[in-house]
């Protein structure tokens, strides 16, 4: 959690804090069970907004029916997972699924280095293969932001020596060999990252994405025909390994703007990335 | 102060005066409805307060608007510069200019030994991280425009229809209506056989975009870190980048030009069709 959710948690939690305080005033007996219950419950609700908001925004709206118009001609619908527009009686519904490669070509800590390169390697055909199966539009979006080189080979190096501490206490305290393979597989990765960045390249953060687009005579055709394309994306993906989730609310409203604009500096884009992990 | 500041603490503020009336309402008769009532709205606007953590932009619509269709904004999400090779959308009193890069990659995995497969991977890598900007590089497949091609063809078909009922009117002899005959029946099965298949096009751009002051202002930063970009993509990938001009910037952002509108209204017959059928 950042220091701004910190924020907002630590004074909404105060109003309940209060509220439980002066449980005694708002009723005795039931009726205080009653109070403390109703306050139990806008408790959780926050703590789910925090963690889980995108469970909760897309059941409200479609519980109340609301849509949303982020821009002339364009339409966000209830279930907050889809944007529509029309065109000359035709509707387009565009959807977002996320598709973080990371896992499969930079995990790794949980890799031997020539997996990792087999892994390279077969990223380009594993590509095209899913690419050739695909018979509808779709963008694969990586939006990356170089961040500061000292910073993050500082923090490699801090990650590097607390391996090397633990990798002297499991030899100091005769720990089984498996333990200290994996502790030095850890350490061979940090410090091929450390070397990567010796060499030149830049650390990123990034976010990836995948944007599809369907077509219907009307808006329940085109949001069917968008949920059978995210299902297609999901299995032409399959051999990267990723998790394609939907994205839904907020998410969904910013990934909209970024087809128009994108974030201009670290400090505006890093505010999205601790939406992907 | 930002505005999701102020309506948090707007909302807070109200939070906790209603939960002081609340507390100070006495607990008998019809006060207590009351005072739970006045509970109830307290819990809700606190849930409210650390909702415009992320919700601020639907909150104040949704407060002022009173309306199922909540209307974030009614301008049109970005429109082209002066300069035809940019697009500018407002984001408050700045001005934010996006440039589209388009990136001519036409490398396949099936033409690589395992060791260039590897490199061209990391290559694609690099190419993200070319400059510390926040820039999104996309891979998009999208629907080749065959439109013009189908227009000529209808345009035929109905010129051959024509011709096939004049000479049918004016008891021409049955040769002329044959060959007539022979060449619609060419064009109608042509024109099937075009809408049948869907071709595909592959494209690779980059994104990038500059805020300002001033409509000039966005423009120039966004050209110079465009030409910055250029060179560097050029000199990972071997390639010619160029900047998208013009309505070609379209087929990039607006989801009726990744399927143009004569292949999707033939697509979306053939479907009616085969579903009578």
């Amino acid at each position: 959690m950042d220091e701004e959710a910190t924020m907002f948690l630590a004074f909404t939690g105060l109003f309940y804090l209060i509220g439980f305080s002066i449980l005694r005033d708002l009723g005795h007996g039931a009726l205080g069970m009653l109070a403390a219950l109703l306050l139990l419950l806008g408790f959780a609700l926050v703590l789910v907004l925090n963690w889980a908001d995108f469970i909760l925004f897309p059941i409200v709206t479609r519980m109340l029916g609301v849509t949303f118009q982020p821009a002339a001609n364009y339409k966000i619908n209830t279930s907050q997972d889809a944007i529509i527009k029309e065109v000359n009686g035709i509707y387009y519904a565009t959807g977002f699924v996320t598709a973080n490669l990371f896992s499969y070509i930079f995990k790794l800590e949980g890799y031997e280095a020539a997996t990792e390169e087999d892994r390279i390697t077969k990223a380009p055909e594993i590509w095209e293969r899913a690419v050739m199966s695909i018979n509808f539009p779709f963008k694969y979006h990586v939006f990356g932001v170089g961040l500061d080189v000292q910073k993050i080979r500082d923090e490699l190096e801090g990650k590097r020596s607390y391996q090397e501490f633990q990798l002297s206490r499991a030899i100091q305290g005769n720990a089984n060999e498996v333990t200290i393979t994996d502790i030095q597989r850890k350490i061979n990765a940090i410090q091929a990252k450390i070397d990567m960045i010796s060499g030149g390249e830049k650390p990123l953060a990034t976010l990836m994405y995948i944007e599809t687009t369907a077509i219907g005579v009307s808006e329940k055709a085109a949001l069917d025909a968008l949920a059978t394309q995210i299902n297609t994306l999901q299995i032409a993906f399959g051999g990267f390994d990723v998790d394609l989730m939907r994205v839904v609310g907020r998410e969904l409203y910013t990934l909209f703007k970024f087809d128009f604009s994108l974030p201009t500096s670290f400090g505006e884009a890093a505010a999205h990335f601790d939406q992907q992990q | 102060m930002q505005t999701k500041f102020l309506v948090f603490i707007a909302f807070l503020a109200i939070a906790f005066v209603l939960l002081a009336v609340a507390a100070s309402l006495p607990s008998k008769g019809f006060f207590i409805v009351l005072k739970f009532i006045v509970l109830i709205l307290a819990i809700f606007s606190s849930i409210l307060a650390f909702a415009s953590r992320f919700y601020t932009y639907l909150i104040v619509p949704l407060i002022q608007q009173h309306s199922r269709h909540i209307v974030l904004s009614n301008e049109n999400a970005y429109w082209l510069s002066t300069t035809n090779d940019a697009i500018l959308s407002k984001d408050g009193q700045d001005f934010i200019a996006s440039i589209i890069i388009s990136i001519p990659l036409y490398t396949s995995s099936t033409e690589m030994s395992p060791e260039e497969k590897n490199a061209f991977a990391k290559q694609v890598g690099r190419l993200v991280s070319t400059t510390g900007y926040p820039m999104r590089v996309t891979a998009q497949l999208y629907v080749m425009n065959k439109d013009l091609y189908i227009q000529q063809l209808r345009e035929k078909i109905s010129l051959m229809e024509n011709q096939e009922a004049t000479l049918t009117q004016s008891n021409a002899p049955s040769k002329e209506i044959n060959k007539v005959h022979g060449a619609l029946a060419m064009w109608k099965k042509m024109l099937d056989n075009i809408s049948k298949e869907t071709s595909f096009e592959m494209s690779t751009f980059a994104m990038i975009s500059a805020r300002g002051s001033k409509e000039y202002e966005a423009l120039n930063i966004v050209h110079q870190k465009a030409m910055e970009i250029m060179s560097g993509i050029s000199s990972t990938l071997g390639i010619s980048p160029s900047i998208v001009v013009g309505n070609d910037i379209l087929k990039f952002i607006e989801p009726e030009f990744l399927m143009p509108y004569s292949t999707v209204s033939e697509q979306i017959t053939k479907n009616i069709q085969e579903e009578v059928i």
